[in-house]
């Protein structure tokens, strides 16, 4: 099953090797992992999606907050949550279609989301955010319109709704 | 002060009084700090404050480290220089994890400009033991160093204890420095989680969930780990079986926890656990697991452990430990000393007196029982001597008040079972990792942590040779302690499971061919006494002697190269399936199942 966690960590050197060892050493899948500062420098948030049963997904949990570094850890599949997923993609319009450029154009009337970042001969770079549905659906749709020929995907970032936040256990430090 | 001069301070402050070390390059600041201090600092009577103890190799230095850990509960210490010095220490430090056991591993470190060059004797060190250690650090901002060393202490020590290796590039052991004098790093997460099992207390309507329990069963089993030393519950533990009569066993790392002469306590259970434990694990219908983790040399096959236990209660410190293998009707995350305190005075509250009642009667009788039919045995006639005789014999000597060490393997096994071993902290092995060369290092870390106690070092003949070097460092330092080697010409269990589970090929752990001569050995590095057993008859009277000599002592025995280790649980078996050998009844015909090779470990 599929599963998002949220953790936060200090900005230490070596914080993200130690948390992605953990997972290497203890057999855990990293579907997808994100990692930025927050709003508190000296505080990174990291979102890692993973696959496991209850017990594994416990295990990873209790694992993880074992690691010095890491300020709060939890499991968010369970909960009212918010996903969000950058993709850029490029794609090649396909020449032998003479109306490949009115097909795009009433593609992305379709995605009002999705941003043309930049035009080249024939080529398109577009960014589109969304849950990991709505990108895997955005990236079916582009198919019968050009050719994919490169993308980056950013990984799941999620939050959960409301006024609920993960707050780190104890004092940050420059909080 | 320099990085180097705060480093020493740091030890000093945190109450190090020997350090576990070998020099070089990246290093050689802290070093000099050392001895500039011992120099300044003399004690009444000459001695050093901080004696730096130099072994043949850093892993014995790691292990050393260990080995004072272990034996005085206090965090131990090794400083090695960078690189190859660092890598050395990664087999202590991993095995300091698995057993955690709190130590401090200083490491010299290229100078920060140069890290990332493919400099001199550059190693990766944090990468390398972020995947080993509780927390590794690499002090790349001097200013932070001070608090850095204390925050490593800090961290190795509480919680569940483990080790904490500190990288430290030698321009911060170089730079000039303020000295503070106290404060640590904020580590707010691991603070608050420490704050949080410090809280931690149980309430009345846990305690009642456990007696209601409790008073159900007629047959309750405590299955102490580790954890039990390593929380200093021992005293805790000891009183609350004896104030309601509950039987003991224990893990191979909770040796000690109970006294094992006392007439409730069933030793170990396990894989080479004693067969009235494992028949008593079977028996129990309460199973009170108490800083344990069910692991695989326990319950290899967890989900038919303690098959007949209605209700599995669990106390521990670290929350990863409760339900990883398997789940417990009740558990409480906490200090065990505390924990254990406050429902032994709330069980007297309550009015819950098993023993006066006679709740339990039937079960120590079936416990007296199954100590009296399944006893440790061997073929006490044969020609050849038998290991299991030679461990009783020294501990006729000892009684159950000598520290012992050991490597790895067989004679690690029988001397988990033959010895008897009466307090915490004087069993000394490799538990988790099983680092064969454990034995050795470790007996001479232990001696300085305990000046008064006689160290024995059991050793195979395997295990010794991979910190052989370390007989030299025994004698170097003037260290009392007592070798055995219990010499089987080879690796010794390696070859009773390819006899068992091999077809008895025996690919590269027969070692008759090898002609090393150990008296010789041990004689070139400076044991006056050193001698080979060989002869049954002179077991006791050479024994005597041995543990006689004011000093270092080296006592080789040739073995009876076929004596095996049992009983056995063999992987991937349940304890119904334990295999008790030739001179140990057992309940039940031996198990004709064979298990794959490819599925045991």
């Amino acid at each position: 099953m599929r599963r998002i966690i949220s953790m936060l960590l200090q900005n230490e050197a070596g914080a993200l090797a130690r948390v992605a060892g953990l997972f290497a050493a203890r057999g855990y899948n990293i579907d997808s992992l994100t990692v930025a500062p927050t709003h508190d420098a000296s505080v990174s948030r990291l979102t890692l999606v993973t696959a496991g049963d209850d017990a594994v997904i416990e295990q990873i949990v209790k694992q993880s907050r074992k690691l010095i570094d890491v300020l709060e850890i939890a499991d968010l599949t369970g909960s009212a949550h918010l996903e969000s997923e950058l993709l850029l993609v490029k794609l090649e319009l396909d020449p032998t279609l003479p109306d490949a450029l009115a097909g795009f154009v009433a593609f992305l009337r379709r995605h009002p989301r999705a941003q043309v970042l930049d035009i080249g001969a024939g080529v398109r770079t577009i960014e589109y955010a969304g849950n990991g549905m709505e990108v895997e659906a955005f990236l079916d749709g582009l198919a019968p319109i050009g050719r994919v020929f490169e993308l980056a995907r950013s990984g799941t970032a999620a939050l959960e709704r409301g006024a609920v936040v993960l707050a780190p256990a104890g004092p940050v430090p420059g909080s | 002060m320099t990085g180097a001069d705060i480093v020493v301070q740091v030890l000093v402050d945190e109450g190090v009084d020997v350090i576990f070390g070998y020099s070089g390059g990246a290093i050689l600041p802290v070093f000099d700090a050392v001895f500039r201090y011992n120099r300044e600092h003399p004690r009444d009577g000459g001695g050093e404050p901080l004696p730096l103890i130099v072994p043949a190799n850093e892993q014995g230095a790691g292990f050393m480290a260990q080995g004072y850990a272990r034996a005085s509960g206090k965090v131990g210490v090794a400083l090695v220089t960078s690189g190859p010095g660092a890598t050395n220490t990664v087999t202590p430090v991993r095995d300091a994890m698995a057993d955690s056991i709190p130590i401090v591993v200083i490491c010299g470190q290229v100078p920060t400009a140069a890290i990332g060059t493919d400099a001199f004797q550059e190693a990766p060190i944090s990468s390398i033991m972020g995947s080993c250690a509780k927390h590794v650090f690499l002090v790349t901002d001097a200013a932070k160093l001070e608090a850095t060393l204390r925050s490593a202490f800090e961290i190795a020590r509480s919680g569940r204890p483990g080790p904490v290796v500190v990288d430290i590039p030698k321009d911060v052991q170089n730079a000039q420095l303020g000295f503070s004098g106290g404060g640590a790093l904020p580590i707010p997460g691991y603070r608050a989680r420490l704050r949080a099992i410090d809280a931690s207390a149980l309430d009345d309507a846990q305690c009642d969930a456990f007696f209601d329990a409790l008073a159900r069963s007629r047959r309750p089993l405590v299955y102490a780990g580790g954890g039990v030393i390593a929380g200093g519950a021992t005293a805790a533990l000891r009183a609350f079986a004896q104030a309601f009569g509950l039987p003991v066993t224990s893990t191979l790392m909770g040796l000690g926890a109970a006294d094992t002469t006392d007439a409730l306590s069933l030793q170990m259970l396990g894989m080479h656990g004693t067969a009235f434990a494992n028949y008593a694990t079977l028996d129990c219908d309460f199973l009170f697991a108490l800083g344990s983790r069910f692991d695989d040399r326990v319950a290899g096959v967890p989900a038919q452990f303690a098959p007949h236990s209605k209700f599995i209660a669990q106390i521990d410190v670290d929350p990863a430990e409760i339900n990883k293998v398997k789940r417990a009707d009740w558990h409480h995350l906490g200090h065990l000393a505390r924990a254990l305190e406050r429902l032994h005075a709330f069980g007297l509250a309550r009015g819950f007196a098993p023993l006066r009642e006679g709740t339990y009667d039937d079960w120590h009788a079936h416990v007296a029982d199954l100590k009296r039919t399944y006893a440790m045995n061997y073929d006490r006639d044969a020609a050849l001597i038998q290991p299991y005789a030679v461990i009783e014999e020294i501990n006729r000597h000892t009684r159950g008040r000598a520290i012992i060490s050991t490597g790895v393997g067989q004679h690690q096994m029988w001397a988990a079972q033959y010895f008897d071993f009466r307090e915490p902290r004087l069993w000394l092995t490799s538990g988790s990792m099983g680092t064969m060369g454990f034995g050795l290092p470790a007996a001479i870390g232990a001696q300085f942590a305990r000046r008064d106690r006689m160290v024995i070092d059991i050793d195979g003949d395997a295990s010794i040779r991979m910190n052989l070097g370390e007989l030299e460092t025994v004698t170097t330092y003037g260290l009392p302690i007592k070798i055995v080697v219990l010499n089987n010409s080879g690796d010794g269990m390696v070859r009773q499971w390819q006899k068992l589970f091999f077809k008895g090929r025996f690919c590269a752990s027969d070692k008759s061919l090898h002609r090393k001569d150990f008296v010789k050995a041990a004689q070139a590095d400076g044991f006056e006494w050193a001698r080979r057993l060989d002869r049954r008859e002179d077991l006791a009277r050479v024994v005597a002697e041995f543990i006689a000599f004011d000093g270092a002592a080296f006592l080789e025995v040739a073995i009876d190269p076929d004596a095996g280790v049992y009983p056995m649980i063999g992987p991937g078996m349940a304890y119904s399936e334990m295999i008790t050998g030739d001179h140990i009844p057992s309940r039940h015909a031996p198990a004709a199942r064979e298990v794959s090779a490819a599925e045991m470990f």
